[in-house]
């Protein structure tokens, strides 16, 4: 890749978590949860992404976070109250800076008109101007005193004099160069921000700048010394220049006449014949005494030493790493997963025994597999918190286009689950939300008058259970129409005009294809994108989602979702002369039928009778389109799984193999989707084993909808 | 003395270049700036003006009224003395 590709590859990854950041601490000042600290962080993401902006050369992106970086500004300095209104504003305003660097990554493209209308609100928060900028006053002790001579160039008496003048004070020498202009920064901005520390004196050196006609407008000339007072910290000063770094040197002294001995000053030098030196050297450069203090090579220094600074305290120790490096690691340890199984395999078949060390070495050995892959497995984690984040701004947007009042409510948004998953969660959340918004809540003034607060409730929240992920989204709307909803399936002819449906079912209709409730296709939710394709890209992740609702008190949708799509738990079995891998998680106990435990039921199918309940009995040979005749139950093993809705089936199978972790090879990418095979995995022989799906198992021995022909073809 | 050259708004990164070409062309004749206007003053039209300021120093240069963040941006970079003409001539 071309290094400065990949280097804005790094600035789009951080402005996204800057844009995170940016969101969550405005969202925190709405809510009156910020403080000054969070003013400061939410204006530095601003800034930062400006600052990055700039170098890549994303002009419109520069403008636009500038304006907003005033904003801030006026906010941080406090000429701009941080109420509701404004932070309404500003958070439509951060919603316009994400689409700014989502263009500059080339995706989407910027509404002009709306950043222009964006800018002018910004910049109408700060006027009049009198006000934004009179707030910068501590810097205006600067015009107390007497311009000293007609070119404003006040020479640095005190240089001259030695340190006898506010000799505790700090002396900074800053040195801008045209890369920091050229990023959005300004010495003005800089000398701003030292302004707040305390009152400041400023002054600059100009014998760098050139005649007016050989005058680059964009290099940059001026030198500022700036006098802050002795009791500011070195450290707030010093992080002032955190973002600028080595494009603004600064030399920074207690004093004055250290500040003009800017070179490396060594410890063993004697410090009075380097005063001696420095004296001379400064009153022989009378006429332009900062010359002294701004030759090049020490502009290093400072840098080095701000490089050299140690990370807070706060700072986790953390290292981005390229997500291909990661992935392929994954790939190996799930190799090794597979070579391990193998070799375990054939100590099996050597007829070693259970006890001799080659056995134990191999078990040890297991062990170790198991925890690098879990290890491996945690890299790549990540919280929910990602995506979660981006929802707040889609959540706003509709509210806004449809005229809803909507709080958005988020719950566990540091539950982790695998990057694999985490990236495909984006869309089927977004669907979800919209249509919680758009179809299930009501406008302010229906709420209000089925007793409701204007102001609906969506309720995103993510949890572990039982090794899956379960994402919900519930709203406190209306609920799902049944009654419309079975008209509409009629009306379409999604189902007979006589058919017996539950509630349930009749909820299920949403996620049929072709089907689409709203009267009037909104852009909201009518994007051509209906509730089957949410289903579907849902089952392809080896998902499911369910529906709830309740007439007049909301609906809750359910999305389960494993925690990662590279390995799995698994029980191996035989059924109909194939092998097969059950993940263990919907496996609640295996059993052998008694004979009396099996009763038929209707013309093929039998239950059994497992502790007072009967659970129906769905032989996996038939089920997959391998025998035609089930096999008797009481030969074979019957698997009590228990499906995410809750579910409960006996699945028959001809034996039981083993436990294992098997690693899952996608059948989709490889192959294509197969109906109640959930992926595929390569076993310790070599040999490939479906993995089976068995809520889709479940669902179809319901709905007898598995269409044995194409399965037998695809196995 | 030619009629005075409004500067704009902003006077930041994006306004030196166009204001270093505008003042060029203006070379030759004195030069009246007015700062009314302005909004926002960085460090780079800072060298610009105190270059001109130089540059002009012999067809006369001033700056007329100076808008408060004119001034105060001036100030803020120990250049005062460039909002010094407080009234129009």
């Amino acid at each position: 890749m071309d290094p400065l590709e990949s280097i804005k590859v790094t600035f789009f990854q951080e402005c996204d978590e800057l844009l995170a950041d940016l969101e969550a601490g405005l969202l925190a000042l709405e809510s009156g949860q910020g403080d000054s600290d969070t003013i400061n962080a939410v204006f530095r993401a601003v800034h930062s992404v400006k600052g990055g902006a700039g170098a890549f050369g994303f002009e419109p992106m520069v403008k636009f976070a500038h304006v907003f970086e005033t904003a801030l500004d006026a906010m941080r300095s406090g000429s701009l109250a941080a109420e509701t209104d404004t932070l309404k504003t500003m958070l439509r305003a951060s919603d316009v800076l994400a689409d700014h660097v989502q263009a500059a990554k080339g995706q989407g493209a910027v509404d002009e008109a709306r950043t222009l209308t964006m800018a002018e609100e910004l910049a109408a928060l700060t006027a009049p101007p009198e006000t934004a900028l009179g707030s910068v006053a501590p810097m205006g002790a600067a015009a107390d005193e007497p311009p000293t001579d007609e070119w404003g160039f006040r020479p640095l008496k005190m240089a001259i004099d030695g340190p006898a003048e506010d000799g505790d004070g700090w002396t900074l020498i800053m040195r801008p160069k045209a890369e920091m202009y050229a990023k959005g920064d300004d010495a003005a901005i800089l000398l701003r921000e030292l302004g707040r520390l305390g009152p400041c004196e400023a002054s600059f050196e100009d014998s760098a700048l050139p005649e007016f006609d050989f005058l680059n407008p964009e290099a940059s000339y001026l030198v500022w010394r700036v006098k802050i007072p002795g009791d500011v910290a070195e450290a707030a000063i010093r992080d002032v220049f955190d973002f600028v770094g080595d494009e603004c040197p600064i030399d920074l002294t207690r004093g004055e006449a250290a500040a003009l001995a800017p070179g490396p000053v060594a410890p063993v030098v004697d410090i009075d014949a380097l005063l001696q030196a420095a004296k001379a050297e400064t009153a022989a450069s009378a006429p332009k005494p900062l010359a002294a203090a701004a030759p090049a090579p020490s502009g290093e220094d400072p840098a080095a030493k701000d490089s050299a600074k140690a990370p807070g305290p706060g700072a986790a120790a953390t290292i981005r790493v390229d997500l291909d490096r990661v992935d392929r690691l994954i790939d190996l340890v799930g190799e090794l997963v597979i070579n391990q199984a193998m070799l375990q395999q054939r100590v099996g078949e050597s007829d070693l025994a259970r006890s001799s060390t080659v056995a134990i070495g191999l078990d040890e050995l297991e062990q170790l597999t198991r925890e690098i892959q879990d290890s491996v497995m945690a890299i790549r984690a990540q919280p929910v918190k990602s995506v979660f984040q981006r929802m707040p701004r889609l959540v706003r947007e509709i509210a806004g286009s449809t005229g809803k009042q909507v709080r958005l409510v988020t719950e566990g948004e540091n539950t982790e689950v695998d990057k694999t998953v985490i990236e495909r969660l984006s869309d089927p959340i977004t669907h979800m939300l919209r249509n919680a918004i758009d179809h299930g809540l009501e406008t302010p003034e229906e709420r209000m008058a089925a007793g409701k607060p204007a102001e609906g409730v969506v309720r995103l929240a993510a949890l572990h259970r039982s090794g899956r992920i379960v994402l919900e989204v519930s709203d406190d709307g209306k609920g799902i129409n049944r009654k419309r909803v079975r008209e509409i399936a009629v009306n379409k002819g999604l189902i007979g005009a006589d058919a017996q449906l539950s509630d349930d079912e009749i909820d299920n209709l949403i996620f049929l294809p072709g089907f689409s409730t709203a009267t009037v296709v909104s852009n909201i939710s009518g994007r051509g994108v209906g509730m089957d394709v949410v289903k579907r890209s849902i089952q392809a992740l080896g998902g499911r989602i369910s529906i709830s609702s309740q007439p007049g008190r909301g609906s809750t949708f359910t999305l389960s979702l494993p925690l990662t799509l590279a390995v799995l738990d698994g029980m191996v079995v035989t059924a109909a002369g194939q092998t097969l891998v059950a993940p263990l998680t919907a496996i609640i106990e295996t059993l052998q039928p008694k004979p009396g435990e099996v009763r038929p039921l209707g013309p093929r199918g039998a239950v059994l009778a497992v502790r007072g309940a009967h659970v129906p009995l769905i032989d996996i040979g038939v089920a997959l389109g391998w025998r035609d005749i089930p096999i008797d139950p009481t030969a074979g093993v019957t698997l009590l799984v228990e499906s995410e809705v809750g579910g409960r089936a006996a699945l028959v199978v001809d034996a039981i193999q083993g436990q294992r972790q098997v690693v899952i090879k996608s059948l989709e990418s490889n192959f294509q989707r197969v109906e109640a095979i959930a992926a595929a995995t390569i076993l310790g022989d070599g040999r490939v084993a479906l993995i089976l799906d068995v809520d889709a198992v479940i669902d179809a021995r319901f709905l007898e909808r598995i269409e044995p022909v194409s399965l037998a073809k695809a196995s | 003395m030619s009629a005075p050259f409004l500067l704009p708004r902003v006077l930041d990164l994006g306004a030196a270049g166009p204001l270093w070409s505008a003042l060029a062309a203006q070379r030759g004749h004195g030069l009246t700036l007015d700062a009314s206007e302005v909004e926002r003053l960085g460090g780079l039209c800072l060298q610009v003006l105190l270059a001109a300021r130089t540059a002009w120093a012999g067809d006369g240069f001033q700056i007329i009224n100076p808008s408060p963040a004119f001034c105060a941006g001036a100030e803020l970079m120990g250049a005062a003395n460039l909002c010094g003409a407080k009234e129009a001539p």
